[in-house]
């Protein structure tokens, strides 16, 4: 392998690259837009959730209950309805999310010790935040029934018992829950390989369209030359990303930064080499932009969404989907990054994951030099 | 008029799908994407692996961790006493939570005492990490209240009937909160959006790199008949994806269709307006398909960003809610889902339906205007 | 027409009985010849006929279904990369990048075949001055004229300094005075020993040849220098005629018994006569339009020129394919 060679070629796409200042600044904006709306405005936290309330017991216990719900910051009172057909309206016009139903027996049942039923009827299209949502009530209800607990038992027998059980939960690494530090570190893999996607999954493609290819292999130029001096320029973009992606990170959105700089650097230059090569993979392999487009989206940036464990966990998946996951170089990526942000540590526990992005770079990029074809048809 | 339009998109629909891997990827991308999503998206958490700290091991301490190993929510993946071991499964990931119990747990309770226990939570999964703490809090409190009843069981002598709230929770539309009852419909608007986007505006691209708009132009062709002949074949293709994920989503997911699919392709003709007018709008500022593509990302992705699919409109911040009134994406997310899970005609989706049209008839008649003007 | 090179040259470039196949389509079929060095060898022929898949295996880029070859010494199914060192090739698309300058395609070239810095800047001032774009040098090549791109695009390719070089259609599309010029250069590096393969389906350039190699729907249909292919393909006399309605006036002639076939030519027709003698025919052109009422203005007798040749030898092979349907005149 030559390296002139190889440096002409990097030059010109360098200056191709220059010349469409568009993509260039797009190259770099997307990712920063993508980090502001991560940061700022997308939130899986629900809170102040709107709810409505059908109290048809109307007695001190159920408007205990009520108040302990109006008290809590994940519920946003709305208003009293008095009948099905308006809570129904409620939920189905979205202006409340949740309802909560007390029958009218609710009051005699607790005072009998025995069970009393009520209901939260949530909007359920949306899965999502009714799942969550549905957990607050829980919260709240299993405080109340301590409580009545508590004060049925000095009724009952005069003790005042104390409580048993103190559970103490100690949330390391994010104490406040604040879901940026969860989300921030993971879009920086979601980001770096949609713009490998998007940049060099036309590279070839286009000077195929454009007739520069035929031209191209016409010349002594190696294929191995080819695909690393297409990369070079291109790995420059995607770190110059990196930077501003983990600036942003540390100094806009404050998540904290434990681990090594330079380890985090070299792991994303790893990562990046990899998904670039994929792109100039489907570049060669497809020869037309159009085709390259719509592959590079399904492989490069839909698994790096879907399934790097960046939003979705991936202990929720089925196993088998699970296992698909394995050779999605994003999740190694996501795995690494919340590692080196949050937790600190550095390559004596994450070789593994490091080690499986190597070899994804040397497998794909071996792949795009084989598929690279000196030939026309 | 109608001649010339059914040529150019005869001719389009044939260089689109001449390709068979184009083909391939225009009408099997559908199908995998919903297959992934439908199974691999869910933020329900459950099988949190749990690591068990006892440095106890009495039969109490192994009675509080039954508890939690019991519950659906919780795995057992690793029991020790050593705590630094519990430190490295935190660190590697292995476990999401530690359940430390220090010596003493039992002599605590059984003389009268408050017992502490810690519950060590990664947060780096927030998502996560506050599940796990609601769903431990939860546990906790329970066992709690019946170890208190039979404190006081033991020291009063006799039963102690309690009353308690039994909430039932029940979520309508989508009894079990099945996740993909809810992505899937949604990744119908999201597949429609992007193919029509991308496809329309790398095609018209595509045709001036290569010089041959101006060959069509200085043809009797009308732009109006050439613009209506390039994107209908991407509004058909939407169409079919439409009805490939719905077919995969009723068969294979068993997704309820519970309204009028006809309403559902006419919502979707509506939305195609926008999509297609923004795909075309593209077209007309782009010179190569480098640049179609990536300004097309750039509209795409914070339109899927923020209509809902995913992320709740509610939580996001006023500016980006007000935003979100002009992404057509999320009046259509309403009436997919809307059809699908929950039922509901046109008497509740108009505003959605009307709010398309208006979107639609502004876009596609400022990127025609523009369309006319960079010719 | 110039010199022709010294005859005891080596051969640079020889195939034999090429084929290419695409499915059943046959592109390219059982074709021999030989160029040998220093020659400007010319491969004529109607688009379509198989030039741009020969020569495109000739230099590597497509592997043919059946036959061999050798250019400069080396297999081209073999040693398909070992060619790519010792030509310059010029695509029909005159393959430069657009978005790059003058001077920054020529850097890139001189790149991909590794020139020492010196020959870089020795071989740049050459092409920049050879195309006539020492001005033009930071120019972007979108910018240029059909001509000038032409001209840059041969630079770039004989950048190296390649003894043979293959030019695919590289004057379609050009004005005529860019062609002389191009013309020019072809003949100044043929001068200085480089061989050059180049298709057109020009007919004047053809004439500008030393050899010629007449190809059609993928068959060699005659082979040998312009005077040769005239010499032994176009005995006959062959008469030009200026007149009104010339497409009936070819349907007239062509039934005459002196007149061996007459196509349209420019305005008017050529008639290839039976026999070497132009004027019995000559008479029978001039009697039978007066007779049917065409006015003629001009009927006479010309030196014929290639396309002639051309357009005799492609209907001849029309004729010897097509099965025979009409009755024989």
């Amino acid at each position: 392998m030559n390296l002139r060679r190889l440096w002409a070629i990097a030059r010109k796409e360098a200056i191709h690259i220059r010349r469409d200042p568009r993509s260039l600044g797009l190259a770099l904006g997307i990712p920063m837009l993508m980090l502001l709306s991560f940061g700022y405005a997308l939130t899986l936290d629900v809170d102040q959730v709107p709810f409505v309330v059908w109290d048809q017991s109307g007695t001190p216990q159920s408007r205990d209950l009520v108040a302990r719900f109006r008290a809590s910051r994940y519920f946003d009172f709305r208003g009293a309805v008095e009948n099905y057909r308006a809570l129904e309206h409620e939920i189905d016009t979205r202006d409340a999310y949740l309802g909560l139903v007390i029958p009218p027996e609710f009051a005699r049942r607790l005072d009998a010790s025995r069970a009393a039923p009520a209901q939260a009827v949530v909007d359920g299209s949306d899965s999502n935040t009714a799942a969550i949502v549905l957990g607050y009530p829980q919260g709240i209800t299993t405080t109340f029934n301590q409580d009545v607990m508590l004060a049925q038992v000095r009724r009952s027998t005069g003790l005042a018992p104390s409580p048993a059980l103190d559970l103490r939960p100690r949330v390391w690494f994010n104490p406040d829950l604040e879901s940026r530090n969860f989300i921030v570190p993971g879009i920086m893999a979601v980001i770096m390989g949609l713009i490998a996607a998007l940049l060099t999954s036309l590279t070839i493609a286009r000077e195929w369209e454009r007739g520069t290819m035929e031209q191209l292999i016409s010349t002594p130029v190696r294929p191995a030359e080819l695909v690393l001096g297409k990369l070079l320029p291109y790995l420059g973009i995607g770190m110059l990303d990196m930077a501003i992606a983990v600036l942003m990170a540390v100094f806009l959105f404050h998540v904290p930064l434990r681990g090594s700089v330079t380890f985090l650097f070299a792991v994303g230059g790893v990562f990046m080499i990899g998904t670039l090569a994929q792109g100039i993979l489907i570049s060669t392999v497809a020869r037309q932009q159009l085709l390259a487009s719509q592959v590079a989206m399904i492989s490069t940036f839909l698994p790096a969404f879907l399934l790097s464990g960046f939003a979705f966990a991936i202990g929720n998946m089925p196993v088998a989907i699970q296992v698909i996951t394995y050779i999605v170089p994003a999740r190694y990526f996501v795995a690494m990054v919340k590692g080196i942000f949050l937790r600190g540590v550095g390559v004596a526990t994450l070789w593994p994951d490091l080690l499986f992005l190597v070899i994804f770079a040397l497998v794909v990029a071996g792949a795009a030099i084989r598929f690279t074809r000196k030939r026309l048809g | 008029m109608w001649e010339r339009i059914l040529t150019v998109l005869r001719k389009e629909f044939r260089s689109v799908l001449r390709d068979p891997r184009m083909r391939m990827v225009i009408f099997g991308l559908p199908v995998v994407q919903t297959l992934i999503f439908g199974y691999a998206v869910s933020l329900d958490v459950r099988h949190v692996r749990l690591g068990v700290l006892d440095r106890d091991q009495t039969p109490a301490s192994r009675a509080l961790v039954a508890r939690f190993t019991g519950s659906s929510y919780f795995d057992a993946v690793a029991y020790t006493q050593d705590e630094a071991v519990a430190r490295r499964l935190i660190d590697a990931s292995d476990a999401a939570a530690i359940l430390q119990i220090n010596s003493g747990y039992e002599a605590c309770l059984r003389g009268g005492r408050t017992a502490a226990v810690q519950l060590i939570v990664d947060g780096s999964d927030s998502n996560t990490a506050r599940f796990v703490v609601n769903y431990a809090s939860v546990i906790a409190a329970t066992y709690n209240n019946q170890l208190v009843l039979d404190r006081a069981l033991r020291q009063a002598g006799r039963i102690v009937p309690i009353g308690s709230v039994d909430l039932q929770s029940r979520a309508w539309f989508n009894a079990d909160l099945e996740s993909r009852n809810f992505y899937v419909p949604g990744i119908i608007a999201n597949l429609v959006m992007l193919v029509s986007l991308m496809l329309t505006s790398m095609a018209i691209v595509k045709e001036k790199e290569a010089g041959t708009i101006e060959q069509i132009m200085v043809t009797p062709i009308r732009p109006v008949e050439f613009i209506l002949g390039k994107c209908a074949p991407f509004a058909v293709i939407g169409f079919l994806n439409v009805g490939l994920v719905a077919l995969v989503g009723l068969f294979w997911f068993s997704i309820p269709l519970r309204g009028s699919f006809a309403l559902l392709l006419f919502g979707t003709a509506f939305f195609l307006l926008s999509t297609l007018g923004i795909g075309l709008f593209i077209s007309t500022v782009s010179q190569t398909q480098q640049q179609a593509m990536m300004t097309t990302f750039f509209f795409f992705f914070p339109a899927m960003l923020f209509s809902g699919f995913i992320f709740p409109i509610a939580n996001m911040p006023r500016v980006i809610q007000w935003l979100s009134f002009a992404d057509p994406l999320r009046y259509y997310l309403v009436i997919i889902r809307g059809i699908f899970l929950k039922g509901i005609g046109l008497q509740l989706l108009w505003p959605q339906f009307a709010a398309l049209l208006v979107i639609g008839v502004i876009v596609m008649t400022f990127a025609v205007k523009r369309f006319h003007k960079t010719l | 027409m110039r010199a022709p090179p010294v005859s005891s040259a080596e051969i640079v470039v020889e195939v034999q009985k090429l084929e290419k196949r695409f499915g059943s389509f046959i592109a390219v079929a059982g074709i021999s010849f030989s160029v040998q060095r220093g020659e400007i060898f010319g491969f004529l022929g109607p688009n379509g006929a198989g030039k741009s898949t020969t020569i495109r295996m000739l230099c590597g880029l497509l592997a043919p279904s059946a036959g061999s070859g050798r250019v400069a010494g080396f297999d081209i199914v073999r040693d398909a990369e070992k060619i790519k060192t010792r030509i310059g090739y010029m695509s029909q698309k005159f393959s430069l990048y657009d978005e790059l300058t003058v001077e920054e395609n020529i850097d890139f070239y001189s790149g991909i075949y590794r020139l020492s810095k010196a020959k870089k800047i020795e071989r740049k001032e050459w092409v920049l001055a050879m195309a006539g774009l020492r001005d033009h040098r930071h120019s972007l090549t979108s910018e240029l004229s059909g001509g000038w791109k032409q001209r840059l695009a041969l630079g770039c390719a004989v950048l190296h300094e390649p003894p043979i070089l293959f030019l695919d259609e590289p004057t379609s599309g050009v004005d005529p005075i860019s062609r002389r010029q191009f013309w020019d250069l072809i003949y100044e590096l043929s001068s200085q020993g480089v061989t050059v393969f180049i298709t057109t389906h020009y007919m004047e350039e053809s004439e500008y040849c030393d050899r010629l190699g007449v190809i059609y729907r993928g068959e060699l249909i005659a082979l040998g220098s312009p005077r040769e292919l005239k010499a032994r393909h176009l005995q006959e006399a062959v008469i030009e005629i200026e007149c009104d309605r010339p497409n009936e006036a070819m349907e007239l002639l062509e039934h005459l018994p002196e007149i061996k076939e007459a196509a349209l030519f420019g305005k008017g027709l050529h008639a290839v006569a039976r026999g070497a003698d132009a004027a019995p025919a000559v008479q029978a052109i001039r009697e039978a339009l007066a007779g049917a009422g065409f006015r003629a203005p001009r009927i006479e007798s010309i030196t014929p020129t290639l396309e002639d040749v051309f357009v005799s030898l492609i209907e001849a092979r029309d004729r010897a394919d097509a099965p025979q349907t009409e009755v024989q005149r």
